[in-house]
């Protein structure tokens, strides 16, 4: 106690810094918290009620945007007209099985990566982490033609696979560093007490299991949230969220209040699931550069 | 020239097996594919002629058509009666409804591949119809082959309004046609009645002419109508603006925009060829000429008293902000007329709008010698099919189209949510003829005085410029007439920038 | 394993020393991803391998196939002309095209441009923002609210801004307006404030990653050496600039990377909010090639800029994956 007295001593300055930073946080809440508010009250506004704005300048009008008269209807119009259950259903078969494909595979060779050694090792897994920085628009077409050829091309697992383009390198990467770091004396004991190479695989999983946990949910993240491989490969037969919200905007008319509906009905799930991996979203977020 | 005939099949081939090799590696390689091939598969036996009428309908039964559309009206009207196509036919339909640019996508890298996903397409008619005709089957054969179901009207040109059949159906040469009229959007004025009468006694007092909207009213009253209530709104009254663009990010819609007034004065093209079947060797465009720079001007000059938000409103934008009341005139397409009148989404519904063909163009304005007209330009959706199907499969969809285009149907659509028919006919029923006027059950009928019986009448119709890269030209006049929207050129500088570019567009 | 690692490093070792000096934070900060931590297989190292290799096999082969394909198809394109369904070679000229096509050349400035926009914002925001907040009584409940946009689909974001920025009815457009920041005219309508726009939305989504990363290196200053500047006598300022920020450099430098090469990758919202204008003031590469490949067409242009910017894409991931391994180079 006594020595954080000596170190906070309230000069004038500092407690400017205090009262800036305080101002500071509140705008920045208020510019990150903003659009979901606007998103949240429109999803539940009539098109004519959702163009009503105050006079320009006329800051206590701001009122306004709270005369309403609530309406379901949006949400209606997704559910009812748009068949949005069967687009989440989609996006949700799509992001977690490319997960869980990614996830599988990926541990076998994010495994083998890290307990073998050989020539070009660092060749290879650079190689292997470069197939998730290509720019998407750059290989759409050739992956186009080969998903076509194998009649993969609007359909859920066509839609899986291509998704799974960019999460198992992903996993491939990010699971080699959790593996890296249990050490090779578990198994070598374990395979000492005559234990299989497989069974001495499967006794250290449990201690990665949480980071893969976790790894799912970041890829089913990755995956829910594409547009251009669901807009192209995922076609009609496999439409996902954001694809189904874009397509809102319709030749006659911009349906804003459906597409703020199916703003909150796309965002809501993976903010939740944002939450209860918040504690690895950075980790995964920096492909493991960084963590937490 | 960038285009070489149909010789080099040789490397049409090397690049399917290309595409193919892909598809065969990837078996090899054991990703759970089952299949390399077709995804459609023909099931039942050629009928032989003249059988009966339903077996000619049904001789395709079993086969499957996927058809890759806009999410336009016909489309989501004809998704509710497919089932009555299957009844007929036996042939199961799936449509897919996308944006008119992933439609785009899908349909450039399913011709462009050798395959046939989307045997059935929207083929709209300069973005895509123009670029990609080649990859089409012709219609030609199959319109009135007896051992074929038919359309009773046929498919003539003189049973769709005129100059349809050129405008989504006939590419740089006039012997194939690779699409039917399947929907179509045509330009004309909407104007809100209401708020011309108000205004209308203040503004003859400046101008010494009534502020109201008729065939004759030319862009040179467009642009007094836009300058007087621009004065107004600077005043610090509130009100509309008088006149917006569709200068947003749409860049077909934005060219067409710019492509209205420069027809208008004095019938002027982009090149010089024939503007119905287009060319695939355009040669110098005339963008530069001393017409298209004074044209340029007043575009300039009009955007200036706009709605500020040109640059960012495409058709869609726009058609938003009529209908919230910020303008009190805008050129759209007639398709529109239905959201406009809906009280649900408009302010402008309830009788408020008046409907009159395109702008005509001003003597003044004309330095070509040419005539001033109402231009009035179009998008036309055509239905077409795809040239990689097998023979069989084009036949199936052959019925599709023909069925999906005819009169009953266009008519049901109307009626529904709000279509376009292509069909003469369709106009001729009574309740059509009814909902022409007010209060109307069909909206859309609204417009098609102006719209049919005028707007796209010679001389004022416009189809062009069909060109195979159309999809490029209309980007390059979409970026450069911004910058000139934006202060970036002068009008000179522009059509001196848009014929560099575009000159170098077609010799590449 | 350490031969092949330092053939990595060797091309990206040259600002090694810079960080030399804070090697002590780095090493906890910065994973060692490709250094295994004990050296493995001491035990009959050739029959072991084959097993490995099983492992992997299915990965690297499913990967080999989704990119490699892709890749030598994208290189045989490149050469090609095609039109109208006819296809010629023609070497490089559609690489020698691309040097004289301005949309290309303006395409680098401007995704340059925008980078750096984006990046300078959502390095000093996100950094200050960290520093606020480190510490702070609410840092769980502001930290949760701050991450909130990076879960949204960028193209559900560009909706969603579009809806904002809209002339005629966004509330930000109102707000823009009655600030004073903007006339009537809506920042989408100008090719002046477009690229503002989109970096704006950039900088909503993914300044909190920023933040994020920042404060998962504050947590490693030492304290008491900040403690000790102070008794010393020196200001917060100070502090932050002589002690905080040293600190920071690696994990940032990773994050500029990151963002950086995801500005090549995601395109959803320009596409979503200006598609390229007004006036081409925001087609950033990307965009441009998206348009010469799915709008044009010109499958021999667009294979030639995608094969240019994989390229820069690759070389940037070098650098990226050279940070990475840093700490481990430094020596452990």
């Amino acid at each position: 106690m006594a020595s954080r007295d000596v170190v906070h001593y309230n000069t004038p300055l500092q407690r400017v810094l205090s009262v800036l930073s305080v101002v500071f946080v509140i705008f920045y809440l208020i510019w990150t918290l903003l659009p979901f508010v606007i998103m949240f009250v429109s999803s539940f506004k009539d098109l004519l009620e959702a163009f009503k704005l105050p006079a320009v300048g006329d800051w206590a009008g701001i009122g306004v945007f709270f005369e309403f008269t609530p309406t379901l209807k949006h949400y209606q119009t997704l559910f009812a007209e748009n068949n949005f259950s069967r687009y989440m259903l989609n996006s949700l078969i799509a992001a977690g099985g490319s997960a869980v494909i990614s996830v599988i595979f990926g541990s076998l060779a994010a495994y083998s990566l890290s307990r073998v050694d050989f020539r070009g090792k660092s060749d290879l897994f650079f190689w292997i982490i470069s197939t998730r920085m290509a720019p998407v628009v750059a290989v759409m077409v050739p992956l186009f033609a080969i998903f076509r050829s194998l009649d993969l091309v609007g359909t859920l697992p066509g839609l899986i696979l291509a998704y799974t383009t960019f999460n198992l390198p992903f996993a491939i990467w990010i699971l080699k560093g959790f593996f890296d770091n249990v050490p090779y004396g578990i198994e070598e004991a374990q395979m000492v007490d005559g234990a299989t190479r497989f069974q001495a695989f499967r006794s250290i999983l449990p201690l990665v299991a949480p980071g893969i946990g976790a790894f799912i949910v970041l890829c089913i993240l990755f995956a829910w949230n594409d547009f251009l491989f669901a807009a192209i490969i995922g076609s009609g037969g496999a439409k996902t969220l954001p694809v189904a919200t874009r397509e809102l905007v319709q030749p006659q008319n911009i349906q804003w209040g459906a597409i703020m509906a199916a703003g909150v009905v796309t965002t809501a799930p993976m903010m939740l699931l944002g939450l209860v991996i918040r504690k690895y979203l950075v980790t995964g977020l920096t492909m493991g550069a960084v963590k937490e | 020239m960038f285009y070489k005939p149909k010789k080099a099949v040789y490397s049409q081939i090397s690049r399917r097996r290309f595409l193919e090799l892909g598809g065969y590696g990837a078996t090899m390689l054991g990703t759970g594919s089952l299949a390399v091939g077709l995804n459609s598969t023909i099931m039942s036996t050629r009928v032989q002629a003249q059988s009966s009428d339903d077996a000619k309908w049904k001789q395709f039964a079993g086969s499957k058509l996927v058809f890759l559309s806009e999410n336009t009206p016909p489309s989501f009207a004809i998704r509710e009666k497919l089932k009555y196509f299957y009844d007929l036919t036996g042939i199961e339909v799936e449509i897919l409804t996308d944006d008119l640019p992933v439609v785009q996508q899908k349909a450039g890298i399913d011709l462009r591949s050798g395959t046939a996903d989307y045997v059935l397409q929207y083929a709209q008619d300069k973005p895509i119809g123009a670029p990609f005709a080649d990859f089409y089957a012709d219609l030609t054969p199959m319109l009135g082959d007896e051992t074929l179901p038919q359309d009773p009207e046929g498919y003539g040109d003189e049973v769709w309004f005129e100059s349809f059949l050129d405008a989504c159906g006939r590419f740089y040469d006039g012997d194939r046609v690779i699409a039917l009229p399947y929907d179509a959007a045509i330009a004309c004025t909407f104007y809100r009645k209401d708020i011309y009468e108000a205004n209308s006694k203040d503004f003859e007092a400046e101008y010494g002419y009534r502020m109201e909207f008729t065939k004759d009213s030319t862009w040179q009253n467009v642009l007094d109508f836009a300058t007087f209530f621009k004065k107004k709104k600077d005043a610090g009254a509130e009100g509309p603006y008088g006149y917006a663009q569709h200068q947003g990010a749409f860049a077909w819609t934005t060219q067409l925009d710019i492509q209205r007034m420069c027809f208008a004065n004095g019938r002027w093209l982009d090149y010089d060829i024939d503007d119905r079947l287009g060319s695939r060797t355009p040669g110098a465009t005339n963008w530069g000429d001393e017409q298209s720079v004074l044209i340029l001007e007043k575009f300039k000059a009009l955007a200036d008293v706009s709605h500020p938000d040109n640059l960012a409103n495409g058709t869609l934008e726009l058609n938003t902000v009529y209908q919230s009341g910020n303008i009190a005139m805008q050129v759209q397409y007639h398709e529109f007329a239905a959201s406009v009148e809906d009280e649900a989404t408009s302010l402008a519904a309830g009788g408020k709008t008046g409907y009159a063909p395109c702008p005509k163009g001003v003597p003044d304005w004309i330095r070509n010698g040419g005539e001033a007209v109402n231009g009035t330009n179009c998008g036309i959706g055509g239905i077409a099919i795809n040239k990689n199907a097998s023979e069989e499969l084009q036949r199936a969809a052959y019925i599709f189209a023909i069925w999906s285009t005819s009169a009953d149907n266009q008519y049901e659509v109307l009626k529904g949510l709000g279509g376009t028919p292509t069909r003469k006919s369709v106009l001729q029923r009574p309740d059509v003829i009814a909902a022409q006027q007010r209060p109307s059950s069909m909206p859309n009928a609204l417009t098609f005085e102006p719209v049919y019986d005028f707007g796209i009448k010679q001389p004022n119709f416009v189809l062009g410029p069909k060109i195979p890269k159309a999809n490029e030209y209309h980007s390059i006049i979409a970026s450069t007439t911004q910058r000139m929207l934006a202060g970036e050129l002068s009008p000179a500088e522009t059509g001196a920038e848009l014929k560099s570019q575009l000159d170098a567009l077609n010799e590449g | 394993m350490t031969e092949t690692l330092t053939g990595i490093d060797m091309s990206v070792r040259a600002p090694e020393d810079r960080f030399r000096a804070r090697k002590v934070s780095t090493e906890v900060e910065a994973r060692p991803l490709s250094a295994a931590l004990p050296p493995p297989g001491r035990l009959n190292p050739a029959a072991r391998k084959a097993y490995y290799f099983y492992l992997m096999a299915p990965a690297i082969a499913l990967l080999a196939f989704i990119s490699l394909y892709p890749f030598f198809w994208l290189i045989v394109m490149a050469f090609q002309k095609g039109d109208m369904g006819a296809v010629e070679w023609v070497g490089f000229k559609n690489f020698i095209d691309l040097a004289s096509d301005d949309r290309f050349l303006s395409g680098w400035v401007l995704l340059f441009r925008y980078s750096a926009m984006c990046l300078f914002l959502q390095v000093s925001i996100g950094v200050l923002l960290a520093v606020v907040v480190n510490g702070s009584r609410y840092e769980r409940f502001l930290v949760t609210a701050l991450l909130m946009p990076m879960m949204m689909a960028p193209a559900v974001a560009g909706l969603l801004w579009l809806f904002l920025y809209n002339g005629t009815f966004g509330w930000y457009h109102w707000i823009f307006h009655s600030l004073g920041l903007l006339g009537s005219g809506s920042i989408l309508s100008s090719a002046k404030t477009a690229m503002y726009a989109i970096v704006l939305v950039d900088v909503w989504q993914w300044t909190p990653l920023i933040t994020l990363i920042a404060l998962a290196g504050l947590k490693r200053v030492p304290r008491d050496q900040i403690e000790a500047n102070m008794v010393d006598g020196a200001s917060p300022f100070r502090n932050f600039f002589a002690i905080v920020l040293p600190n920071l450099y690696p994990v940032l430098l990773i994050a500029v990377l990151l963002r950086f090469m995801d500005n090549f990758r995601f395109i959803d919202h320009i596409l979503v909010l200006t598609g390229g204008g007004p006036a081409n003031a925001t087609k950033i590469l990307p965009v441009y090639l998206f348009e010469v490949a799915f709008k044009f067409f010109d499958l021999g242009r667009g294979a030639a800029i995608a094969l240019v910017l994989l390229v820069v894409t690759i070389i940037l991931g070098k650098i990226l994956v050279g940070v990475f391994d840093r700490p481990t180079a430094g020596g452990r």
